[in-house]
């Protein structure tokens, strides 16, 4: 059962259709809904996404069909046809996707019947009401729109490529980036990604995706279902796997895709092994630094499934943090909690991390307290510290009552400015490295 | 002359749900004409009736009654809707933070809730999670305020926050603060204010209660007496900074007066003592006449709903009304004097760059209209064109005062197509506009300075020469917004920036 939240870190399912819809290249939402829910919902992103901005088509330029309480009293698909029809003529687009608020669904306006009747003209529609969910919901509904109307099955299937499902545009702040990384790095091994959302995709690339050999879901709560529908419609397999942040995680998750793939097993030791000397002979410029100042720090990570366990591996096997405690945001079922806290049982550090399950942000500090002994007025007494947050820019405070040091890293994100940066592979690593060490000498 | 505001009452504090502008004041939301012609066509009704064909995303009455409410101190606020309602939070909480730190305040950790309502929910009701989140916030926050604001759904499906309310009010010790701010019930995204302000004078304007003294002290009662007696509020906007508030209370005091700014970021307290002052003055109408009409009716304070005073014009006529009203003429003469003085001459470097330099402002009313005086009486600069989120009977005056009758105005909230449409023709040398209209200006090629900004001065005497000095400062160098224009497209079609704008304007198959 769903419950009330503290300080949610998702917008509903629109808001998450909407910023998916940004991420795609030269598409144009047509929101039917209430005339502030796009730019408000588009806004949320738009800031809090490390400044992502509008985009293409984003914010006061999103298209709506403006509906007031007059529509809801007899219905709003007669407006929505003519927002259509003069969308189609103010806004060059690959794509027009109609997608819709709770009021239109709760009338019973049939808005993708509405769309269906311009289909010759590229327009889709997709039923994406915020009491759907969060987010998250809304990127899985945009993306089952895709694999519907738009990847078009093929016969022929070229081996060595993946479709990447799972990254979703704004709620991962470093999409882009991270996209982009995956992108060379696959290449590496011969794999060709399609990304849907990285730098250069467009809409006929993404028709051409339906002869994928693979399709990889990298998040444990987005991205499955459309990757089960494109499996259902064109044949493509899927797998689970996770996004991959530094050493440990790049190497399994090459090995993972690269072997599903039938990549020849050498290739892949070879290109590990030359991107992990190039890890290291950066890394070593922080190893007098790290040993002197003792760098070493408990972890608190507070971060969606898509990222906890994923950094936290980062800290705990590659740069030798204590993964202290790690509240995961987004997964509510029991199952699925058990399932994804298996996960850490790859953490080889000597200390394992209490996994929690806490959407109420507030409710965090008190964990972290329950989770060590209090000091009492003890002369002698070992604190949890020194610590370092890494988390949402909600946890700033967190860390500032804890006297710890904090990096923002999943959403939101507003303390920072975030660009072509990422976070995955060996290369994001060293990014990610960066970034949590300047942290701590920024003062001086 | 008589004044728009004089013929609106202000009897709604006892109804559960504020009216909307629509119903309450008539609002125009599209037009495309010349100044003389809308206030004609506002006069006579029919500009009300507009609306458009193609419509872009404008604002939503949530997030403007939200802006208010949740900057007072020491409050929770709940959003009862589905999560995208209260997701802004997430971009503004920060912003609160340093609005507080700028103003002095202690710094106070912002908490919302949102009781999350699913598909479950719009057909069984939410008051259930409504009921636990209230808990949960007394339980482990204690605020002295709890503030419900819902969205459309429960407004839709019936959810009565108000009998919630009423049920915990008393067994819980925070104040319950139903806020009716539903975006669906309005296209006027300034409802929100009423909303906003509805809830305070139900809820927060409450006098403290005094007690007998024990031993009476009249010399102490007379000082609080007078201090009331010299007392004026002045309300603050969302839009405005910690800097034009010092300004405007500096002028304040200069005529001998005590300045007080309300209500945003006030504490309960701070609101409790709203009714302790001898004048209440906005620096807005389209964002306070409610809670001003209310306060006159409630507490019989007088208010001066006139202009904002931004530019040397504005300003000058802001302290002439105040003064008036307590017999400081003079004194406001001799303030205005020297203030205008110094200004005139510390804007001489900034004048000689921006005389016969064309500009366009869009954004609220008011503000656009005061700013645009300001450029083009006291900068010598030429106005292309302006551009009002919407427009009503408060400024109808103003703009018959101080515009020509063929200068060429737009009513959209947004549209940036319209707007970049128009630009694109008048091709203006600077672009000063609302937030989110600023980076379509850019992508066209037009350098911009912003209409408002929390750490940005406008409004008074310093504010007058800080925005002089912004629009200079962005003429010294173009080159962002030339190389954003050259390597970054827009969405519009070729097609549309061949159309006249005015083809999308269409007259309403019914109001709204």
């Amino acid at each position: 059962m769903t419950d009330f939240i503290e300080r949610a870190k998702f917008a509903c399912a629109l808001g998450g259709a909407i910023s998916t819809l940004e991420g795609l290249h030269h598409v144009v939402p047509i929101i039917h809904a209430a005339g502030g829910c796009a730019n408000y919902l588009s806004n949320t992103y738009n800031v809090a996404a490390g400044y992502r901005g509008v985009g293409y088509c984003g914010g006061t330029m999103l298209s709506t069909s403006n509906i007031a309480e007059n529509n809801v009293v007899f219905g709003g698909e007669g407006r929505l046809a003519e927002q259509i029809e003069s969308t189609l003529f103010a806004l060059d687009g690959d794509l027009y996707v109609v997608v819709t608020g709770c009021q239109v669904e709760i009338i019973g306006d049939d808005a993708v019947a509405v769309a269906n009747r311009f289909k010759d003209r590229n327009v889709i529609g997709v039923s994406t009401p915020g009491f759907r969910g969060n987010a998250l919901k809304g990127y899985d509904a945009v993306m089952n729109a895709l694999v519907e109307n738009v990847i078009e099955p093929a016969a022929a299937r070229e081996e060595k490529t993946v479709n990447l499902f799972g990254v979703v545009p704004g709620q991962d702040v470093f999409f882009k980036g991270n996209l982009d990384q995956l992108k060379i790095l696959l290449a590496k091994i011969g794999v060709k990604a399609n990304t849907f959302f990285a730098t250069g995709d467009t809409v006929a690339d993404i028709r051409g995706y339906g002869s994928a050999a693979l399709s990889a879901v990298l998040s444990p709560a987005a991205g499955l279902d459309p990757a089960e529908r494109l499996c259902a419609r064109a044949g493509i397999p899927y797998v689970n796997a996770e996004l991959p942040i530094g050493p440990s995680g790049t190497e399994s998750f090459l090995r993972q895709i690269g072997g599903a793939l039938n990549v020849d097993p050498a290739l892949i030791e070879a290109v590990i092994a030359a991107e992990k000397a190039e890890y290291y002979s950066f890394l070593e410029r922080i190893v007098d630094i790290y040993a002197d100042l003792d760098f070493q720090r408990y972890a608190i990570v507070a971060a969606d499934s898509y990222y906890a366990h994923a950094i936290t591996r980062f800290l705990a096997n590659d740069l030798g943090w204590i993964p202290h405690l790690v509240a995961v945001n987004d997964i509510e079922e029991e199952d699925e909690q058990k399932l994804y806290a298996a996960r850490f049982d790859d953490i080889s550090s000597a200390a394992k991390p209490r996994v929690i399950f806490e959407q109420n942000a507030g409710l965090l500090l008190e964990h972290v307290r329950n989770s060590w002994p209090r000091n009492n007025n003890g002369k002698y007494y070992d604190a949890l510290s020194p610590a370092y947050v890494v988390g949402s820019v909600i946890e700033s405070s967190l860390a500032e009552k804890l006297g710890a040091g904090f990096l923002s890293v999943a959403f939101p994100v507003t303390n920072r400015v975030v660009l072509s940066k990422g976070y995955v592979g060996f290369r994001g690593a060293l990014t990610f490295v960066e970034d949590l060490l300047t942290n701590l000498v920024s003062a001086r | 002359m008589a004044k728009y505001i004089d013929e609106l009452t202000y009897d709604f504090a006892r109804t559960v749900t504020p009216p909307v502008r629509e119903t309450r004041i008539g609002v125009c939301s599209a037009y495309c004409g010349g100044c003389g012609q809308l206030t004609r066509d506002v006069k006579a009704g029919c500009a009300q009736l507009q609306s458009r064909k193609f419509a872009q995303s404008g604002g939503c009455q949530l997030n403007l009654a939200l802006g208010i409410v949740s900057s007072f101190t020491n409050v929770v606020v709940i959003v009862h809707s589905p999560l995208g309602c209260s997701s802004n939070f997430l971009g503004s909480g920060g912003l609160r933070k340093t609005m507080r730190a700028s103003k002095g305040k202690p710094a106070e950790e912002f908490i919302w809730l949102h009781t999350n309502m699913t598909e479950v929910d719009v057909i069984h009701g939410g008051l259930d999670k409504l009921r636990r989140a209230i808990l949960y916030a007394e339980t482990r926050y204690h605020p002295e305020a709890i503030i419900v604001a819902n969205g459309c759904v429960p407004g839709i499906i019936g959810d009565d926050i108000d009998s919630l309310a009423s049920e915990l009010d008393g067994r819980i010790s925070a104040k319950i603060v139903p806020v009716h701010c539903e975006g669906l019930k309005s296209r006027y995204v300034a409802s929100g204010y009423d909303s906003a302000y509805h809830a305070l004078l139900r809820h927060l304007a409450d006098p403290i209660q005094e007690y007998g003294q024990v031993f009476p002290d009249e010399g102490r009662d007379a000082l609080k007496r007078y201090n009331i007696s010299r007392t004026v509020n002045i309300f603050n906007v969302g839009s405005n900074s910690s800097g034009d508030e010092a300004e405007l209370s500096r002028i304040v005091a200069s005529l001998g007066l005590i300045p007080r700014v309300l209500p945003l970021h006030a504490s309960l307290d701070d609101l409790a003592r709203i009714g302790e002052a001898a004048l209440n003055v906005s620096i807005c109408a389209t964002h306070d006449d409610y809670l001003l009409g209310h306060l006159k009716e409630r507490f019989g304070i007088p208010y001066i709903i006139d202009t904002l005073p931004i530019g040397i014009r504005s300003t000058n006529q802001w302290v002439r009304e105040i003064a008036k009203f307590f017999g400081l003429e003079e004194e406001a003469e001799r303030v205005i004097e020297l203030e205008n003085t110094q200004l005139q001459e510390a804007l001489k470097p900034f004048r000689a760059v921006l005389e016969g330099k064309s500009v366009y402002v869009g954004g609220g009313e008011l503000r656009i209209l005061t700013t645009a005086d300001f450029f083009a009486r006291d900068l010598g600069m030429k106005l292309t064109g302006i551009k009002a989120h919407n427009v009503d009977r408060f400024v109808e005056d103003i703009i018959d005062d101080l515009f020509d009758p063929n200068l060429q105005i737009t009513v959209a909230a947004g549209q940036p197509a319209e707007e970049l449409n128009l630009l694109k023709k008048l091709k203006p040398d600077l672009y000063c506009g609302h937030g989110g209209a600023n980076g379509w200006s850019s992508r066209l090629g037009i350098p911009s300075i912003p209409l408002y900004g929390q750490t940005l001065n406008y409004m008074g005497y310093l504010g007058a020469y800080e925005l002089a000095r912004k629009a200079a400062k962005a003429l010294k160098n173009t080159n962002f917004s030339r190389n954003i224009s050259r390597n970054v497209g827009l969405p519009l079609s070729k097609a549309w920036f061949e159309s006249d704008t005015s083809d999308n304007i269409k007259q309403s198959e019914l109001a709204g």
